[in-house]
């Protein structure tokens, strides 16, 4: 019964490898290089994300996934703990359920 | 990532609900970027309003430049934005050094704005304020990030110290910035400000070294209030969302 919306999404892995380039997009392959990006990763500590460089990530998000997906409005419901914390694994997984 | 020329340069644009009737267009601070509003105050805005946020030359994504960074400079770039984008009147709203631009604002160009929102702009003849331009080293930055920034909570990483450092020795030793700043320390106690006759809401952290500046302003200015907000100079990181519907309610009305 789902088969045109299941031929759109994505798997876990295929999203990973989606914010994978984002990342790389976003901060430059010389540092990606040097780091090893897992679902584990967190924005803030281990990928060194600052705040102007998540708006960038947040804005590839919204081009390729449309209304689809509310990324800024799920980013502004945390509060800054939530933020600091906030890992590879939990955005695919709001993806993924969005889908 | 949206990128407009304005006076020939590249400036990094946000916009959000661009079909609202009203705009509010909201200025960041030195040293800082526009995400300071694009996670939660600038959300809590549209729900109403058409909001611009737009990176400062030389911060964010926005072009680096050598020159210009005085207020009839910062105003010139901001009246061209409005310009560019169609921006026929605003509601204005600037933080910090943004607060200083949008005061500016509001003197030269008083027909393109509505109201105005002034959270934490400082007094630019304090010594200690303009201080921090002069004492620049890379312990004054990791103390200054360290105490100052909207990245308190976080420790930075090798890769952001760097960037940052490079953003600071950039500003500070390449760019007209210092000299421009010691060029507006009479700002205030220009007469000139008392003439603004924008309804103004003014914004201060409670336990914030700009107070005074605060009470200041709301003595001369005629139609402002001083509002109070828990927190210090850095109250849209501290309070994001009581800052955000502060403004919002204050341009509603």
């Amino acid at each position: 019964m789902d088969t045109v919306a299941s031929t759109a999404k994505m798997n876990n892995d295929e999203i990973f490898d989606l914010m994978k380039q984002f990342i790389t997009e976003v901060i430059g392959e010389e540092f990606v290089e040097e780091m090893d990006i897992t679902p584990e990763s967190s924005f803030t500590k281990d990928l060194e994300m600052d705040s102007i460089e998540i708006v960038s990530f947040s804005e590839k998000i919204k081009a390729h996934f449309g209304d689809q997906i509310d990324f800024t409005g799920w980013l502004s419901s945390m509060d800054l703990d939530q933020l600091i914390n906030l890992n590879l694994g939990m955005i695919i997984n709001y993806i993924h359920e969005c889908q | 990532m949206p990128i407009i020329k304005i006076n020939n340069r590249d400036v990094h644009i946000q916009e959000l609900n661009k079909e609202a009737t009203e705009t509010v267009l909201l200025i960041h601070g030195m040293f800082s970027n526009l995400s300071v509003y694009y996670f939660n105050i600038a959300p809590i805005l549209a729900e109403h309003f058409h909001v611009v946020m737009y990176d400062l030359k030389s911060h964010g994504m926005s072009e680096r430049t050598l020159h210009g960074y005085d207020l009839n400079s910062m105003t010139d770039d901001l009246y061209a934005l409005m310009e560019t984008l169609d921006l026929n009147t605003v509601h204005l709203a600037g933080y910090s050094f943004g607060g200083l631009i949008a005061l500016k604002m509001a003197l030269r160009f008083p027909e393109k704005l509505k109201k105005l929102a002034i959270i934490e702009a400082p007094d630019p003849s304090d010594e200690k304020a303009r201080g921090i331009i002069d004492d620049y080293s890379r312990e004054f930055l990791e103390h200054y990030v360290e105490n100052f920034t909207d990245t308190t909570k976080v420790k930075m990483g090798k890769r952001q110290m760097e960037r940052n450092h490079r953003m600071y020795e950039f500003l500070f030793y390449q760019t007209s910035i210092k000299n421009d700043m010691v060029a507006e320390k009479d700002f205030f106690s220009d007469s000139e400000i008392t003439t603004i006759n924008k309804e103004t809401l003014l914004l201060y952290g409670s336990d914030s070294n700009c107070m005074e500046t605060g009470k200041q302003l709301s003595k001369m200015i005629k139609s402002s209030e001083l509002m109070p907000v828990p927190g210090d100079h850095n109250i849209p990181i501290q309070e994001p969302v009581l800052v955000g519907n502060m403004i919002n309610t204050f341009f509603m009305n």
